[in-house]
């Protein structure tokens, strides 16, 4: 291992995480427009961490989502405070951290107000891997968010924890249906009967949806014409640091 | 396509010298230190073969065994080959009813490793 301290030390080490930002487009008459960015963490450059979703799988393992939550938090609030103009920001946590930390919501926007974010820009990704939704004290920390401005997604539906109950009770803004729903889309459809049904069931909340993993223009179609029009992938844009948006930004074009 | 191999083990001179054997022969090697770390590995990454040493630095002191159970849980495909100092009757039993595919003794040598894992990756799933 480099570095030399233990890997879930070195994960709590100031300089250690490295963040990436992803748009999610609004595609429309043949224009796409950035609705929001997501903001993603990786762990330390040449370990197993690097990898986003071992992150996160070693973290949750470990049993450390809350502080690591936080820590994510604010690296990603950090670098987002230097990206070019002012784009809304969507911030992964997980249900859990909202249940068992009470101190989240505030320590949230005290660090968007310390990097001069507004909380009016911010997209709050809840994502559950815990069993079982424990509830009350998370949606009080919700409620306290969204009064504060924030809008609400539910990451990964369709998958793992992220279910009915959690819909019902956190009413997001957004579900984001992860991308084994929607890679192959186009030639499935059962994958498509299952959209369409989700599409319905977020019209229906007066909710949007976001398409994860859009990775051709055959996707893309067939996405469109189930009546999705925020869309998140490779296709459209991979992630990129804060310099390179804001090097894209000096050169005149989009990252 | 290359074979991928996740090497489990918290001695760093042992990692080394085994990812740098096993990739000098055409595997893809992945390579934990501890418990967390090879499951988290094993979920997102499919294996042809795991070699896990019976003891890592951790709180359990049998994470091998531990190793074996969450493979044959959650991607039973994977052969695993466990490796110990400490042989036992018992111990082979335990490792047996957790679904190891081969134990071997430390040290092993690099080329009687590969000859077993080679073996393995060729037999019938």
């Amino acid at each position: 291992m480099s570095g030399g301290a233990p890997l879930l030390e070195r994960l709590f080490q100031p300089g250690q995480l490295q963040t990436a930002f992803q748009p999610v487009f609004e595609v429309a008459d043949g224009r796409r427009t950035p609705h929001f960015l997501e903001c993603l963490t990786r762990g330390p450059a040449g370990t197993n961490l690097a990898r986003a979703g071992v992150l996160f799988e070693y973290v949750r393992r470990k049993g450390k989502e809350c502080a690591f939550d936080r820590v994510c938090v604010a690296s990603v609030l950090e670098a987002a405070a230097s990206l070019p103009g002012e784009p809304r920001l969507s911030l992964n946590v997980h249900a859990s951290t909202l249940e068992r930390d009470a101190g989240f919501p505030e320590l949230l926007l005290r660090l968007a107000e310390e990097a001069g974010i507004s909380p009016r820009r911010l997209v709050l990704e809840i994502v559950e891997h815990a069993p079982a939704w424990g509830g009350p004290r998370a949606l009080k920390a919700i409620e306290s968010l969204r009064r504060a401005g924030l809008a609400l997604a539910l990451d990964d539906i369709g998958l793992g924890q992220s279910n009915y109950r959690l819909i019902l009770e956190c009413h997001p803004d957004y579900f984001k249906i992860d991308a084994y729903l929607v890679q192959g889309c186009q030639h499935d459809p059962r994958r498509q009967a299952i959209l369409d049904s989700l599409v319905r069931l977020a019209d229906r909340f007066g909710s949007r949806v976001v398409a994860e993993g859009v990775e051709s223009n055959a996707e893309l179609l067939a996405l469109r014409l189930l009546g999705v029009d925020l869309l998140q992938g490779y296709l459209l844009a991979r992630p990129a640091s804060a310099e390179e948006f804001k090097a894209a930004a000096l050169g005149g074009r989009g990252a | 396509m290359a074979q991928r191999l996740l090497i489990v083990d918290d001695e760093e001179a042992i990692v080394f010298a085994m990812q740098r054997y096993f990739r000098s022969r055409g595997f893809d090697v992945d390579c934990a230190r501890e418990l967390e770390e090879a499951e988290a590995l094993l979920s997102h990454s499919a294996y042809a073969v795991v070699i896990a040493d019976l003891r890592l630095t951790g709180v359990h002191g049998a994470e091998g065994l531990e190793i074996l159970s969450f493979i044959r849980e959650h991607c039973p495909w994977t052969k695993a080959i466990l490796l110990t100092a400490y042989g036992s009757i018992d111990l082979e039993r335990e490792a047996r009813e957790r679904g190891v595919s081969l134990m071997l003794r430390k040290p092993q040598p690099l080329p009687d490793l590969a000859h077993a894992v080679l073996a393995l990756v060729q037999e019938p799933a």
